[in-house]
């Protein structure tokens, strides 16, 4: 576990020193957030859609997309510079590559999520409703589930040829029904202040955390060999 | 006999099933009941549960004004959409007895009536009407195109079709489809699982072998599914009155199966390495295998399994009058039979890819 602490220390070091990947996730998720501004404000002026469900679909729009774009980069970075041969020369089990990895790229997306909720607020002067709190905890625990099942199929994807059109290809699917809906879903729960009422589907994206966690820590192995 | 011949055989069994299935189907079949859930079931599992049921026929009659036969028990009887209208407006009114039960059409199907209002009739007809009618006659003529039973609760909406205390066909010609829109399920299904065990077996034992197995088998699978997918919306357009519903958990996993599978099939054709190919495409095609019916289990999907696709025809003997059950079992193993020919040859075409692959790596030529 010290192991993957310290791997994920590195990578976010190299972040720090480049911020490619905060920078193009945040600007990303910026415009999306203005795209929405734009595109539904007759709708919210009219009364036509309601600020929590344009919140809530909006949000994890942003954070899903942004989150591809991040997991791609992370391993597209050490394949295109070749220091991935030598983070497998590394003598550490290769599930621990998987848990460094994931644990750096959270923190990552995590901190994006995080911009957008407070552009998400600043663009629509919306509070949510005094569940702010709420809101970043159905981000922090969605992310835990996407950045576990990401980094496996990023992991896959940066083999390809096209690997930038290839990860959403190959995640979306996985994610639709295990992260999405569920989360947005729960974060309109938590802006309306019932939190309670989406009780299940935190349990299902918590379980599904514990699968795909169990799956990448499996099968990481067979996807980085060679 | 040799492999090919064997190969041969199979294809020709195939093909011939194939033909007397399109035969049965269309001459030997009788047209089947819907059977889902007969009124009873669907009422005894919902008493006490301060849900409410409507339900309401939907048929296509020779006349405008048709004459309509009811035995046994009292049927309202609408001649028309504006008539439906005024009925509801009754209802909401309070003209109507309190003892009557809302009847609500689906919207749906509401929608679709929109298009022919003058040739179809709705009966809707009130509770007692679902749990003590034994049979409900229609003019000679007329040609019944849906029969649906709503159950609705407060919040949730249990949809669900059901036709067995009535002697009423439904969507009689679009019916057919079925004889080849479930078969093509089974076998996408089948071709998807033999990826999965053909992957694990890949990781397990490195042999290529097993790689050319999932990959051909990934295809046939996508194949199949395309199949079920197009037909399924077009029983469903008569049967339903929309072409998809997304409500559907059977529906929507074969979709988002699908969609894997694709993206299974485009991860093969992006990596160049043959054997890092086999590796990540064997780890994806066992986590999207996977993934997929365990969504199902999600809290948000989970109450929709109380799907409107109908179940029981395919698994319930009781449900199918044995003509359409013989004719579905030949359908079912001539699809099978086509399914493991088609496998066969291509895993031999894979097979003769990769040689070629090989002859061109030898001769210093570029790698396709």
């Amino acid at each position: 576990m010290r192991e993957a602490l310290t791997l994920a220390a590195k990578d976010l070091k190299v972040e720090l020193r480049s911020k490619e990947m905060v920078s193009a996730m945040f600007l990303f998720s910026l415009l999306m957030v203005l795209a929405f501004r734009f595109a539904f404000s007759d709708s919210l002026t009219a009364g036509e859609v309601s600020i929590e469900d344009l919140a809530a679909s909006s949000l994890w729009i942003c954070f899903s997309f942004a989150a591809i774009i991040g997991m791609h980069t992370a391993f597209a970075k050490e394949k295109d510079r070749e220091t991935l041969e030598g983070l497998l020369l590394c003598p550490i089990d290769r599930s621990i590559i998987f848990l460094g990895k994931a644990l750096s790229s959270f923190v990552i997306v995590f901190i994006v999520d995080i911009l957008s909720i407070a552009f998400f607020a600043l663009f629509f002067s919306y509070g949510y409703d005094g569940h702010g709190l709420e809101v970043v905890g159905v981000a922090f625990l969605g992310t835990v589930t996407l950045v576990l099942v990401g980094t496996l199929v990023a992991a896959i994807s940066v083999n390809a040829r096209a690997r930038e059109v290839l990860l959403p290809i190959l995640l979306i699917p996985l994610i639709a029904f295990t992260v999405i809906i569920p989360c947005v879903a729960a974060t309109r729960n938590a802006i309306l202040g019932d939190i309670t009422e989406s009780l299940r589907d935190l349990l299902s994206i918590a379980g599904y955390a514990v699968v795909f966690g169990v799956a990448g820590y499996l099968a990481f192995d067979y996807v980085v060999e060679g | 006999m040799n492999k090919s011949r064997l190969a041969l055989v199979l294809a020709a069994v195939a093909v011939m099933l194939l033909l007397l299935t399109a035969w049965m189907a269309l001459y030997y079949a009788p047209i089947p009941q819907t059977s889902v859930k007969s009124a009873d079931k669907v009422l005894s599992s919902i008493e006490g549960r301060g849900i409410r049921v409507a339900g309401f026929v939907c048929a296509r009659l020779p006349e405008p004004h048709p004459v309509v036969e009811t035995l046994g028990a009292t049927v309202f009887s609408i001649a028309d959409f504006s008539d439906f209208r005024n009925y509801q407006d009754a209802v909401t009114d309070g003209r109507l007895n309190d003892t009557w039960w809302t009847v609500r059409p689906l919207d749906v199907l509401v929608r679709s009536m929109n298009e022919e209002v003058s040739s179809k009739v709705i009966l809707g007809a009130n509770l007692s009407v679902f749990g003590t009618v034994s049979s409900l006659k229609l003019g000679p003529n007329s040609n019944v195109t849906g029969l649906s039973l709503e159950v609705s609760g407060s919040d949730d909406v249990l949809m669900g079709t059901s036709a067995s205390q009535f002697d009423i066909l439904t969507a009689p010609v679009a019916q057919k489809i079925f004889y080849f829109h479930m078969p093509s399920a089974w076998v996408s299904y089948v071709a998807f699982f033999t990826t999965l065990l053909a992957s694990a077996l890949y990781i397990k034992t490195r042999n290529q072998k097993y790689d050319r197995w999932a990959s051909s088998a990934a295809e046939l699978g996508v194949l199949f599914a395309t199949i079920a997918i197009a037909t399924g919306p077009i029983w469903a357009k008569e049967e339903w009155g929309v072409y998809w519903r997304w409500n559907d958990s059977k529906l929507v996993t074969t979709f988002i199966l699908w969609l894997v599978y694709i993206g299974y099939l485009m991860l093969r054709a992006s990596v160049v390495d043959q054997g890092t190919r086999a590796r990540v495409s064997a780890v994806y095609g066992i986590i999207g295998f996977i993934t997929v019916p365990m969504s199902l289990l999600s809290a948000r999907v989970a109450p929709l399994l109380g799907s409107s696709h109908p179940v029981v025809i395919a698994t319930q003997g009781g449900g199918l009058s044995p003509g359409a059950g013989m004719t579905i079992g030949v359908a079912v193993i001539a699809f099978t039979l086509l399914y493991i020919t088609m496998l066969i040859r291509r895993v031999e075409i894979a097979e003769a890819e990769e040689e070629l692959e090989e002859l061109k790596r030898s001769i210093g030529g570029e790698e396709s």
